[in-house]
């Protein structure tokens, strides 16, 4: 369906134009995109515009009382909460629109993000770097037309998604303009990014490196809107401003209902097209203008460990600071939850001791933290079996080296990767937590609490092991299960009851929230080695491709 | 044990197609084999069922005395593999990749390792994404050949090779069978087949129709005479009658024909009672003993018809069946 919604952007009109100019043959170029495009644009718009109406609708149920509603923006006001939320708009009559704003715009916003970021790579740079682009310039085909017909196509798979959202949100009884502007924010957010991400592609050669760079955009926007935020409420902090999110988010749909935030965004996206454009016109194919530097002749990559190591190193460095970082804003800001409450007997008196408001969070945000763990263990199974498909899998199985050993290394590196992020973030969040609220035990809670997630991060990383082992075609499964772990660990209590059955957090004890129980951590991790097993078992039986 | 490979009936299908259909194969130890077919014949998935990356659906198969698939990691230690299509990690200095392949088959000769690069003229400092198709075999032909291994499995090793570098290839494999090791060649390059094979296996849709030494082969085909006569249309009316004489041409002084083996008595029998000038005989190549099998796959594709000196694609003159192989070679 998603597929036929993307037809009639691959008529533009350019696909009729005489071969000459440097945008000749954009349009055939950008149907073949859109083509190759259909089903992930298909998938990414269905889920993103499934789980934002089940969200809205469960929270218009769940806050079917204003006063619940009040009690909630009374919560939600917390700086903590803040963080992970918006700008705080309409907190004097929370309405659901409001809240929806206010809480799940951000997460529908980010994962659209991450789309066009990750369609720009695509487009822009793995094209060259397999020798694709090198075929489709021999062709009558204008300089700047493969560029052209990368970015239309990820900004068409961008639309895309906003239309189905907001087809999506006006079947709930949300207002229909603020669901529009809340639909348009979300998309420009996402251009924004995306074209960021067009200027990245051109610093550098591989598609790997400038999704990366681009996913780093992402991750310091998210933090400079949370930033400001916490600093200044309703989009008053100039954090807020340097943030893509920061705009979007400064709209305020179902509440004042502006679109000029969004002119910054556009301003923003024009700029880099025009960046990324003038830099293409500089470089020479297959170059990136960072130069490639010569290596050592002799190798010092130690056995299988090494190179996954050399392969990950990158990632796990990158996705281990993200961690890390929310896990020391997370401490650091455990003062401010407690002032907060203290502030207000009417919360306590709702919400209980401002010790366990502060559990609470903290029991929430490390989940949060476990789930981008989650993520990070995602893409590493995925490059395993990346390594397979490019037939770099079959130079190493042609050596002395078994099926089980070149999994295993894989998945225990990513193991102990995430192990190692979990922790050092736990251990991060309790000092910051320790020296804010002064209590030197909040390091020895935090840190299990952290500790306590891994055994859940561990299961995520037995189902990609199982399906890179047993069902390898459906590698993309692994992405599904993540983002249905993220989903309900979030957003559970918006959610039908039992959804969670199928994610390790339902079972594993909330520290500090909740005490702890060593025989659900136990059979949790039971579930994981068994998992892990059955891919590596799965592996061993199965051909190799590649 | 005379068989460094011994693969008989191999069957594998992928969904609808049948890659491998009764596929056999023999390699003695010591020998180097050509491995013979146009792209999708079932070459590389047959050396992928013997590297133990595949599981044959039917048949058996016997490496080095053992099952590829049941006991991969010993035999990878007695084996080095050279695929067609070298992937490399982009982000490691082609030495680092020797080195590292190495250290993972258990250590390599250092000294081979560095004479081998030195041979074939690659610059181990640059990293793998910046490297041609040539440079990134170079660097899984350094690998393999450094390694002390017993048998060499390579797939289309210098399909981007120069033809220096070419060269600088013959000589290794050749020096390898020197020392005793057995050489699996999958090939396009027929001339390099010819000149390093001591026995060939040509296969079909997943079949091997013809294996033997080269000399066998070449007694299943035709040899080419071109022959100047006092009296050529004498010769001719002697010969027509011949078994296993085709093709008879006159032109002028000149007789032109393709005779089977056994023929070949009568033929110069005949040509000597006619006053010889002066007389050339092709043997068939390599070349044509691969077009000869896959004559009805030519002729589909309109190849050998059309050439002007060529009567049918049995018994192509090797100029023009030079065309016609390079023709099917490249897809």
């Amino acid at each position: 369906m998603t597929a036929t919604t993307a037809r009639p952007h691959a008529h533009p009109g350019a696909g009729g134009t005489t071969p000459h100019g440097p945008l000749a043959g954009t349009g055939r170029l950008l149907r073949l995109a859109l083509r190759t495009d259909r089903w992930t644009t298909g998938v990414w718009a269905v889920a993103v515009a499934a789980t934002t109406q089940v969200s809205v609708v469960a929270l218009a149920d769940l806050y079917a009382d204003p006063a619940q509603r009040q009690a909630r923006a009374a919560l939600i006001a917390s700086p903590a909460a803040t963080a992970l939320a918006g700008p705080g708009f309409g907190l004097d009559d929370y309405t659901i629109g409001a809240m929806t704003a206010n809480e799940l715009a951000l997460w529908v916003m980010v994962p659209v993000a991450i789309m066009g970021v990750l369609a720009v790579s695509r487009h822009l740079r793995a094209p060259e770097e397999d020798g694709r682009l090198e075929i489709v310039r021999s062709q009558p085909v204008g300089r700047a037309a493969p560029v052209v017909a990368g970015l239309l196509a990820a900004a068409t798979g961008v639309l895309v998604v906003g239309v189905v959202l907001l087809a999506a949100l006006l079947t709930t009884d949300l207002d229909p303009a603020g669901s529009v502007l809340l639909a348009a924010s979300v998309v420009v957010a996402a251009l924004v990014l995306a074209s960021g991400t067009a200027v990245a592609a051109q610093l550098t050669t591989h598609a790997r490196t400038s999704s990366a760079l681009g996913m780093a955009l992402l991750g310091v926007a998210v933090v400079l809107r949370a930033v400001g935020d916490v600093r200044g409420p309703r989009s008053t902090s100039a954090w807020t401003w340097l943030s893509p999110f920061g705009w979007s988010q400064a709209t305020a749909p179902y509440t004042l209902d502006r679109w000029w935030p969004l002119a910054v965004g556009v301003a923003a996206v024009a700029v880099n097209v025009a960046v990324a454009a003038a830099l293409v016109r500089r470089r020479d194919v297959g170059t990136g203008l960072l130069p490639e530097r010569r290596g050592p002749a002799h190798g010092r990559v130690r056995g299988l460990v090494g190179l996954t190591w050399r392969r990950q190193r990158t990632s796990v460095l990158s996705w281990g600071a993200g961690v890390v970082a929310t896990g020391a804003l997370v401490g650091v800001l455990a003062s401010a939850v407690v002032d907060f409450v203290g502030d207000e007997p009417d919360l306590a008196a709702i919400l209980g001791e401002a010790d366990d408001v502060v559990a609470a969070a903290f029991a929430l945000y490390v989940v949060f933290l476990a789930v981008v763990a989650a993520a990070y263990v995602g893409t590493a199974v995925g490059a395993a079996r990346a390594e397979e498909r490019a037939g770099r899998a079959a130079a190493l199985l042609a050596l002395p080296v078994s099926r089980v050993r070149w999994l295993g290394t894989q998945v225990a590196l990513a193991a102990v990767a995430a192990a190692v992020m979990l922790l050092v973030a736990g251990l991060v969040m309790g000092a910051g937590a320790a020296v804010t609220l002064d209590d030197a035990s909040q390091v020895g809670r935090l840190l299990g609490a952290a500790a306590v997630t891994v055994p859940g991060v561990l299961v995520v990383l037995g189902v990609a092991t199982a399906v890179v082992g047993l069902l390898p075609r459906a590698t993309g499964l692994v992405w599904l299960y993540v983002a249905y772990v993220g989903t309900v660990g979030m957003f559970g209590g918006l959610l039908p009851d039992g959804s969670d059955a199928l994610s390790p957090f339902a079972y594993l004890p909330a520290l500090p929230a909740e005490p702890m129980a060593w025989d659900a951590v136990g059979a949790v991790t039971v579930l994981a080695a068994l998992l892990v097993a059955a891919g590596l078992a799965g592996a061993r039986r199965r051909d190799v491709d590649g | 044990m005379t068989d460094a490979i011994a693969a008989h009936g191999l069957v594998k299908t992928f969904g609808r197609t049948r890659a491998l259909d009764g596929l056999d194969l023999h390699v003695r130890t010591g020998e180097v084999h050509g491995f013979l077919g146009p792209n999708g014949a079932g070459k590389s998935t047959t050396i992928r069922v013997l590297l133990g990356l595949l599981r044959a659906d039917a048949g058996d198969v016997s490496l080095l005395g053992g099952d590829p698939w049941r006991d991969p990691v010993a035999l990878h230690r007695r084996l080095a593999y050279v695929p067609g299509d070298v992937a490399l990690w982009p982000q490691l200095t082609g030495g680092e990749t020797i080195d590292l392949l190495g250290r993972l088959r258990g250590g390599l000769d250092p000294g081979r390792r560095d004479a081998l690069v030195e041979r074939f003229e690659l610059d181990t400092r640059v990293r793998a994404r910046a490297y041609s198709k040539g440079n990134r075999q170079k660097v899984a032909l350094v690998a393999a050949l450094a390694a002390d291994v017993d048998l060499l499995l390579m797939d289309e090793p210098t399909s981007g090779l120069d033809p220096l570098m070419g060269a600088v290839f013959q000589d290794v494999v050749r020096e390898a069978a020197a020392d005793g090791r057995t050489v699996l060649l999958s090939s396009h390059v027929l001339a390099e087949v010819e000149a390093l094979a001591d026995r060939v296996t040509i296969i079909r849709r997943g079949r091997a129709v013809s294996t033997g030494t080269l000399d066998d082969l070449r007694g299943l085909t035709r040899t080419t005479v071109v022959a100047g006569l006092a009296d050529a249309a004498g010769a001719r009316d002697a010969l027509a009658a011949v078994d296993g004489v085709h093709h008879l041409r006159v032109d002028d002084a000149r007789l032109t024909l393709a005779a089977d083996g056994p023929a070949l008595d009568a033929v110069l029998a005949a040509l000597a009672a006619h006053g010889v000038r002066s007389v050339v005989a092709h043997p068939p190549t390599l070349e044509d003993v691969f077009l000869r099998e896959y004559g009805d796959e030519l002729a589909t594709l309109g190849v050998g018809t059309s050439g002007p000196a060529t009567p049918g694609p049995a018994t192509p003159p090797p100029a023009t069946s030079g065309g016609a192989a390079s023709g099917t070679e490249e897809r």
